[in-house]
């Protein structure tokens, strides 16, 4: 499964009409990975071509950006050029949500619909969950094309599922201390996390606690070491 | 209690219209104020994700940090009750409650709280998280005391949501995620002074904390420009830390 496929499975699972995803490698412009359909196409190159919309406005705030209705006055000072020309081109709803780990930003992923009215408790959690889903293939990917070796996204050691949100704040603060006792960026450091874990069959919580404690260190791996990439 | 801080308090908790504002700074200050006004030991507050999980976004110590965390993980707990039922729950003397909570009340204990009072934060019917006291010693809380809890916890509540338009979830949900998007940001930032220093969790959040308010800034974005190394945090004055801070004796705290 790739992040474009996650994209692609939110369109069902979220009931909205199109999706499009949009991957972002280190000072690189957005590379568009996948569109479901032609409006969501030609929204994705509107945002693209007039530099606003909700897309761009998620990756500045590092926050979803909701607009559930696209004729209202708050979308169109917020976005004047996109959101008359997002009508036009048959969205009357967008839902941007950012594909980051902390400091870690791989993307955005958009939905829209072409009725407005806000996304329900539910399919707001399911959309923030594929895009969870999405954040981790697509740091996979970046991985995989950097020569890294990758680790499943889907699974963690003895095909646990990764468990992300549980025990969060240990692995996040472990990623952090990687970055010093690596001398990498954080996307890297999250990577070599996992694949210690993955490599030592170890849980992804249990060894990020060893870490905090300092129980464990890693040390730079020359080979592993992409200069200059995160 | 102090009634010039609690009247300073509730200025600084309605004061969210201010440039820079900064949803997890103002729940830090919610948490760090309830342990300066009330007779507890420490304070903690959960934010429901909208994925349908509550998270742990603001907490006066790294060990209640880590308690609320256990309370999550083993899906157990006053906070969680408080949470579900939008009820206030309170456990005078957590020796007497391993039946009510078999995983929660012995790890309360192991960190060093022997009551507790959990306060949720609501407004109508939507509950949108819970404020947690804990105390070292057993004994029932002083219902004034619980009031001003409440009151602190409600007042941060309407903060929380009157910049918004309350006619659109649209807007709460944005905000809320993007305090939880920078949660993580923050541990990010945390383990990276951590390791940087030799210092401990707490020391680093209070480090980052004090350079974010030096520099005017906001601690989130601070914390991203750390991580991303876009910012050295070259003015940080480890000197001004208290000397068992001192970043030469890196303090062990093991599941911390």
């Amino acid at each position: 499964m790739s992040a474009a496929d996650a994209c692609a499975a939110a369109v069902a699972a979220v009931e909205v009409t199109g999706a499009w995803l949009i991957a972002v490698s280190g000072a690189e412009a957005g590379h568009l990975m996948r569109v479901t359909d032609q409006v969501s196409e030609l929204l994705a190159e509107l945002q693209m071509t007039l530099g606003e919309g909700p897309g761009p406005d998620a990756v500045a705030s590092g926050g979803p950006v909701l607009a559930s209705d696209l004729d209202e006055m708050e979308a169109v000072r917020r976005w004047p050029a996109f959101a008359p020309a997002a009508r036009q081109a048959g969205a009357a709803a967008i839902f941007a949500f950012p594909l980051q780990l902390g400091a870690i930003r791989t993307g955005v992923m958009s939905l829209y619909r072409v009725r407005s009215g806000p996304l329900s408790a539910f399919q707001l959690g399911d959309a923030l969950i594929f895009a969870d889903t999405a954040t981790l293939l697509l740091l996979d990917a970046q991985d995989r094309a950097a020569g890294g070796a990758a680790v499943s996204a889907g699974a963690g050691p003895g095909g646990q599922p990764a468990d992300l949100t549980r025990h969060r704040a240990e692995i996040d603060q472990a990623t952090g201390m990687l970055t010093e006792q690596l001398g990498v960026g954080i996307g890297e450091a999250f990577l070599r996390l996992r694949a210690h874990a993955y490599a030592h069959d170890r849980r992804l919580s249990d060894l990020a606690r060893d870490i905090v404690a300092r129980r464990l260190r890693l040390l730079p791996d020359p080979d592993l070491r992409k200069d200059g990439q995160v | 209690m102090d009634g010039e801080l609690l009247s300073d308090t509730f200025v600084e908790l309605t004061d969210t219209m201010v440039a820079g504002f900064d949803v997890i700074d103002f729940l830090h200050v919610l948490t760090d104020r309830s342990v300066q006004l009330l007779d507890v030991s420490a304070a903690g507050l959960l934010l429901a994700d909208p994925r349908g999980e509550l998270r742990v976004v603001a907490a006066s110590s790294e060990a209640v940090r880590l308690l609320e965390l256990f309370q999550i993980q083993s899906d157990q707990g006053p906070c969680l009750d408080c949470f579900r039922s939008g009820q206030p729950v309170q456990a005078a003397d957590l020796a007497a409650e391993a039946r009510r909570w078999p995983r929660f009340a012995p790890a309360a204990r192991e960190a060093g709280f022997s009551a507790v009072q959990a306060l949720p934060m609501r407004l109508r019917e939507q509950v949108i998280g819970a404020l947690n006291l804990f105390r070292a010693g057993p004994g029932a809380f002083d219902p004034a005391e619980v009031r001003v809890g409440q009151a602190l916890a409600d007042v941060a509540t309407i903060s929380l949501l009157q910049e918004r338009n309350m006619r659109h979830s649209d807007t709460l949900n944005e905000q809320l995620q993007t305090a939880l998007n920078s949660r993580v940001i923050i541990e990010q930032a945390k383990g990276k002074l951590a390791e940087r220093l030799g210092v401990d969790m707490e020391q680093a959040f209070n480090l980052l904390r004090e350079s974010a308010r030096t520099s005017n800034r906001r601690l989130s974005d601070l914390a991203q420009a750390f991580v991303n190394g876009t910012d050295a945090l070259a003015g940080l004055n480890v000197s001004r830390l208290p000397s068992r801070f001192s970043a030469d004796r890196p303090t062990r705290r093991p599941g911390s």
